[in-house]
C-alpha cells in the first residue's frame, strides 16, 4: 500500500507554466477522478505523477521515498500508466503485448499473466495482432498490459474518451474499481462518469488544483462552473445526479 | 521451428551455389572435393579463394540484417537503414583516403580499418552534434545524420578531385562505394566470423527494450526504460555492426532496407527471434548477390552493390506503395 504525494510541482516549457506549484496528497487507496477544461494541466499532472516527465521544480512522494530516487523498473512496478492514445508502432499480438507488460522492473509469474487474460477476457485473442482488434478490445488489451504487474498505483488518461458508451463505462468501471484496494487516479473527461463513479474528485485549472473533495461534496460547488466557464443545472435522478451544461 | 529450418537450409542452399558460381562453374562434388582436401589447382583454388569469398559475403550479409533490424527498431520507422546516420559517407571516405592517399601501411589492412573508423566516427559525430544542440529524440538525429551525409559527401568529392591524376584512378574509389566483398585469408574469415557473432550477442541484448521502445515512447518510459540513453546505446550499437559490414563488404545497397522486413513476415515484429532471422535472411540475399556478381558477366565482376540495389530498388518502390496505401 503506498500513499502517493506531490510536493508544489512546477512544470514549465518553452515559457509556458503547465503545473503552477501544484501539491495533492493522496492516500493508498481510492479513486480519484481529475477534471478540468482543456489545458487545465491534467495529462502533465499524469505524466509527472508516473515519473515519465521530471517537474522543473517541487517533488513527489511515493510512500516514504522520492520518486525520483527509484530506479526505473521499481518505478515501472509501482505505477502503473494508462496513457490516452496508445499505438504500438509494430503490429504485435496480444500475448506479446501483455507479455511486455509483465517483463517491465521484476518478472512476474505466469499465473498472474494468466489472471489478467482471464480478468480482461482476452483468452481468445491471444494470437490476434494489433490491427486488427476493435477499439473496446484494444482498451481491454492495453489495461491488461498495464496492469499485469498489479501496480499498487494506477495512472490512468481516460484511455476509454474513443470508446462507444457501452466499453466506455466498462473501461471506467474496472479504473474506478480498482480504488477499493489500491490507488487509482484517473483523468475523466465526462463529469457524469466522474461524479458517478469516483470517490474523490479533484479539479485542476490553471496547473494547480481548485477544489479537492468527496464527489457529493463537489457537485454543488460554484468553482465547477467558474472553472469550465459553463453554467451546470444539477438535475436529480433516481440514482444520483446529472450535471447538463449551459452557456 | 519451421521456418528456422527453411532458413538455415536456404542459407545452405545458397552457399552451395554460390561455392559453384564464377567464370569457371564447379558442381558440387567439386566443391565438396575440394572442402575434403583435392590437392588440384581448381580444388585449391576453391578452397583458397571461392570459398571464403563466398562465406565472407553471408556474413556481410548478416550483418547488415542485424544493423538495418537495430536501426528500423530504434527509429520505428520501415524507412530507416542502417547508412542513415552518416555511416555510409564517413566509410565512403575512409576507403577514399585509404585508396587515394599514399600511407606506409598495406591498403589491405588499411581500407577496412578506415572504412571501419569512418561509418562508425560519422555516426558518433552525428550523436554529439544532435547532443549539443539538445535534440537527443531520433528525429534530431536524423536530421544531424542528412546534414552528415551531405557534409562528408562533399568532402569526399573534394578530396577524389584533389587527390586524382593520371597515375590514380578514381575507378578504384568509385568500385568500392558500389559495394564488393573482398576475398579474406581463412584467418581474416575467423575474424570476421567471431565479429559477426559478437554483433549478434551484442544487438539480442537491445532485443527487449527495441520492443520496449516500439510501444511507444511515453509507454516506454512507463515502463521504466530510459528512451533517450537506450536511444544512443542503441545507434551506437547499430552502428557497430554496419561499420564492421562496410568495412568487409563496402557499401551495400538496400539489404540492411530489406532483410528485416522479409524477415518480419516470417517470424514476427519481436526482436529476439526477428534479430537472428534478419541476419540469416540478409546472408542469403548477399551471398546469392555476390554470386550473381561474380558470374553474370565473366570475366567482368559486376559491383555488388550494382546487383543489391537492381534488385532491392523496386523492392524498396514495393514497400512505399504498400506504406502510401495503409
Amino acid at each position: 500500500m503506498t500513499a502517493l504525494i506531490a510536493d508544489k510541482l512546477t512544470v514549465k516549457r518553452d515559457n509556458a507554466t503547465l503545473l503552477d506549484g501544484l501539491s495533492l496528497s493522496l492516500g493508498p487507496t481510492g479513486s480519484v477522478a481529475v477534471i478540468g477544461p482543456n489545458g487545465a494541466g491534467k495529462s502533465t499532472l499524469l505524466k509527472v505523477l508516473a515519473g515519465i516527465e521530471a517537474p522543473t521544480s517541487g517533488r513527489i512522494l511515493l510512500g516514504d521515498r522520492d520518486l525520483a530516487s527509484l530506479s526505473h523498473a521499481a518505478r515501472a512496478h509501482a505505477l502503473g500508466f494508462v496513457p490516452q492514445h496508445f499505438d504500438p508502432h509494430w503490429d504485435l499480438s496480444v500475448g506479446e503485448l501483455v507479455q511486455l507488460g509483465a517483463e517491465r522492473g521484476e518478472r512476474v509469474a505466469q499465473e498472474a499473466v494468466d489472471k489478467i487474460i482471464a480478468a480482461f477476457e482476452l483468452a481468445g485473442l491471444g494470437h490476434r495482432r494489433w490491427s486488427t482488434l476493435s477499439g473496446g478490445e484494444r482498451a481491454r488489451v492495453l489495461l491488461a498490459t498495464v496492469l499485469v504487474v498489479d501496480p499498487p498505483v494506477l495512472l490512468a488518461d481516460e484511455p476509454a474518451a474513443s470508446l462507444d458508451i457501452r466499453h466506455r463505462l466498462d473501461v471506467i468501471r474496472a479504473l474506478a474499481a480498482r480504488g477499493r484496494d489500491r490507488l487509482s487516479i484517473v483523468v475523466v473527461h465526462d463529469l457524469d462518469l466522474a461524479f458517478s463513479f469516483f470517490d474523490r474528485i479533484v479539479l485542476v485549472d490553471r496547473g494547480t488544483v481548485v477544489a479537492d473533495a468527496p464527489a457529493p461534496a463537489l457537485l454543488d460547488d460554484p468553482r465547477l462552473d467558474a472553472v469550465f466557464g459553463v453554467r451546470f443545472e444539477r438535475l436529480q435522478t433516481n440514482d444520483g445526479w446529472l450535471l447538463r451544461a449551459r452557456l | 521451428m519451421r521456418v528456422w529450418a527453411s532458413l538455415a537450409l536456404a542459407l545452405l542452399l545458397a552457399i552451395i551455389v554460390a561455392a559453384c558460381a564464377g567464370h569457371d562453374w564447379a558442381s558440387p562434388g567439386d566443391v565438396l572435393r575440394a572442402i575434403a582436401g583435392d590437392p588440384s589447382l581448381g580444388a585449391r583454388l576453391l578452397v583458397e579463394w571461392r570459398i571464403p569469398r563466398v562465406l565472407a559475403a553471408a556474413l556481410v550479409g548478416a550483418l547488415l540484417g542485424l544493423g538495418g533490424t537495430v536501426f528500423q527498431g530504434v527509429f520505428r520507422n520501415p524507412l530507416a537503414e542502417p547508412y542513415l546516420l552518416g555511416s555510409a559517407g564517413g566509410a565512403a571516405l575512409g576507403a577514399t583516403v585509404a585508396l587515394l592517399v599514399p600511407l606506409a601501411v598495406p591498403q589491405s589492412l588499411l581500407l577496412p580499418v578506415l572504412a571501419f573508423a569512418g561509418a562508425w566516427g560519422a555516426t558518433i559525430l552525428v550523436i554529439g552534434i544532435s547532443r549539443v544542440s539538445g535534440a537527443v529524440d531520433a528525429a534530431g538525429m536524423l536530421l544531424a545524420g542528412v546534414a552528415m551525409a551531405a557534409i562528408l559527401g562533399a568532402l569526399r568529392s573534394f578530396l577524389m578531385l584533389a587527390l586524382s591524376d593520371e597515375t590514380v584512378s578514381l575507378q578504384i574509389v568509385l568500385s568500392w562505394v558500389l559495394g564488393g566483398v573482398q576475398t579474406p585469408s581463412w584467418p581474416v574469415l575467423g575474424l570476421m566470423a567471431a565479429i559477426s557473432a559478437a554483433c549478434l550477442g551484442l544487438t539480442l541484448v537491445l532485443a527487449r527494450n527495441l520492443d520496449i521502445l516500439g510501444l511507444g515512447e511515453t509507454m516506454a518510459t512507463s515502463f521504466g526504460l530510459n528512451v533517450n540513453r537506450f536511444v544512443m546505446l542503441a545507434v551506437l550499437a547499430g552502428s557497430v555492426v554496419v561499420a564492421a559490414a562496410v568495412a568487409f563488404g563496402g557499401l551495400v545497397a538496400f539489404v540492411g532496407l530489406a532483410s528485416p522486413h522479409i524477415a518480419r513476415w516470417l517470424v514476427g515484429p519481436l526482436h529476439r527471434p526477428l534479430l537472428p532471422a534478419s541476419a540469416l535472411v540478409g546472408a542469403i540475399v548477399v551471398t546469392v548477390a555476390d554470386a550473381i556478381a561474380r558470374s553474370a558477366l565473366p570475366p567482368a565482376e559486376i559491383p555488388l552493390g550494382l546487383v543489391t540495389a537492381v534488385a532491392g530498388g523496386p523492392f524498396f518502390i514495393l514497400l512505399l506503395a504498400r506504406r502510401l496505401r495503409t
